[in-house]
């Protein structure tokens, strides 16, 4: 599916976030991808992702890390978040070097994600998804502010109601902004939620959002 | 997702965390105190509340879901493994694993259109709207994909009768068409779009030829659509990897 395809936000944001993605090919390696995938995840770990998950496992704010690498299994998907470009670029040199033979996949912006790839030497992007943006009943949908968090999840497990509860705790002094975004990065389960990014959004909306809904 | 009455405190913690507003506080017919009320209809059995741990006193409990009901959940939990597919979530591999499939060739697009994203949640007669405007153009649904699984007639993109009266967060319509045939699927979609109830994302996709150049940009443009900045990128690494002519080491 394309989890990690549509996030929303400013240009400045979507620069410090990344996904980086791993599964199997079926009829290809799925027979053999639960070990390479294990290695996947241990190399994506020493390079400071905000959050690490295996879709059939949970994320790593919910599930020890080690226990997510250990229940990689031949068919699943493996997503990785980072808010560093460095912290991708190195990633991705370490990939090449391992050279494990299973697909990786970078969602960001296109020139960022380009110039990824040139620097670590690889030799082109093979396949893009291009986004074509949301249609249809536009007056459903939440606050932009609000869509720059949820669409961090593409399952939709972070629920609009959340984000503005959450702000509303924030703003009330009854959680702090790393407590906010973890609550809702848990929601997440496969990892796609960018902690950090949500946190420094958390900031922004504080002094912009008023709390007019009920608090719980 | 059920709440038991007698254990509920009404505390309503868990109400933000419903992706589709289906919860409220109340009293049941016979039941003194406030308590919790899922609006089942509009509950799409993703399963977040129950994560969550929210619950103070473990009052909600998930029930065993039969068809055509069971639906709602296998398209709205991401943690539920789609047994025809034996992956977890919404759609096929797509381009994520392009290099070693070989799926989307030089002259192909992969076309997405997830109905009820972003957080929206769709009716599947909308699903089903979609279906029937994308068959009369012949497009081939994708296997491994629920909403094609779920067809009826695949030549007429007839879903099942009791799938069409159900619901989800969303549900992707997944075909790859010629390039050739791109710009007739976005207009019918354009067209079509005014008599949805819901929204959906749009998504095209195509391999980097050689040169660097990706021949779906010139065809979105020209259909009046504007490419988001960021994009997911497959940067093939997988073996074995497919090659074909005009590819590096092939004739």
């Amino acid at each position: 599916m394309t989890h990690s395809l549509h996030r929303r936000g400013s240009r400045e944001s979507l620069e410090k976030d990344f996904v980086v993605l791993s599964c199997s090919a079926k009829g290809f390696n799925d027979n053999v991808f639960g070990q390479k995938g294990k290695e996947f995840l241990r190399i994506c770990l020493r390079h400071h992702p905000v959050n690490f998950g295996d879709m059939k496992t949970g994320n790593f704010l919910s599930v020890d890390p080690e226990e997510v690498i250990a229940r990689v299994s031949n068919t699943t998907i493996l997503e990785v978040t980072y808010d560093s470009k460095q912290d991708v670029v190195e990633l991705m040199r370490d990939l090449k070097e391992a050279d494990l033979g299973v697909s990786v996949i970078i969602s960001g912006l296109h020139d960022v994600v380009e110039d990824i790839v040139r620097q670590v030497g690889l030799k082109r992007i093979h396949t893009r998804e291009y986004s074509l943006g949301t249609h249809g009943r536009l007056e459903l949908l939440p606050e932009y502010e609000v869509l720059e968090f949820t669409t961090m999840c593409g399952h939709a497990m972070v629920a609009s109601g959340l984000v503005k509860h959450m702000i509303a705790q924030c703003k009330l002094g009854r959680r702090s902004l790393r407590d906010a975004a973890v609550t809702m990065g848990k929601c997440c389960s496969c990892g796609n939620f960018n902690v950090n990014r949500a946190q420094d959004l958390l900031a922004r909306n504080l002094g912009l959002w008023v709390a007019d809904w009920p608090i719980y | 997702m059920q709440v038991d009455a007698e254990k509920c405190v009404g505390c309503g913690q868990c109400i933000p965390f419903c992706p589709v507003d289906a919860r409220s506080l109340g009293r049941l017919p016979g039941h003194g105190r406030v308590t919790l009320i899922i609006d089942s209809d509009r509950c799409a059995e993703c399963g977040v509340c129950l994560r969550s741990g929210i619950c103070p006193t473990d009052a909600m409990y998930q029930e065993a879901l039969e068809m055509p009901r069971l639906i709602r959940a296998i398209l709205s939990d991401p943690l539920i493994e789609f047994k025809a597919t034996g992956v977890p979530g919404r759609g096929t591999e797509e381009i994520k694993t392009n290099e070693i499939t070989g799926r989307i060739r030089f002259g192909y697009a992969g076309v997405g259109i997830e109905m009820g994203r972003p957080g929206v949640s769709t009716s599947w007669e909308d699903v089903q709207e979609v279906t029937r405007a994308m068959a009369k153009l012949g497009v081939g649904f994708c296997e491994g994909n629920p909403v094609t699984h779920f067809m009826a007639d695949r030549n007429t993109g007839d879903l099942e009768p009791d799938v069409v009266k159900e619901k989800s967060l969303s549900a992707i319509i997944e075909f790859d068409v010629s390039l050739e045939k791109l710009p007739e699927v976005l207009r019918v979609l354009q067209e079509i779009t005014p008599q949805l109830e819901t929204v959906y994302t749009l998504e095209v996709s195509c391999k980097v030829h050689p040169d660097g150049t990706l021949p779906v940009l010139p065809i979105i443009e020209q259909a009046g659509y504007t490419v988001l900045p960021n994009s997911k990128n497959n940067l093939g690494m997988g073996r074995p990897r497919f090659r074909e002519p005009g590819e590096e080491g092939v004739a």
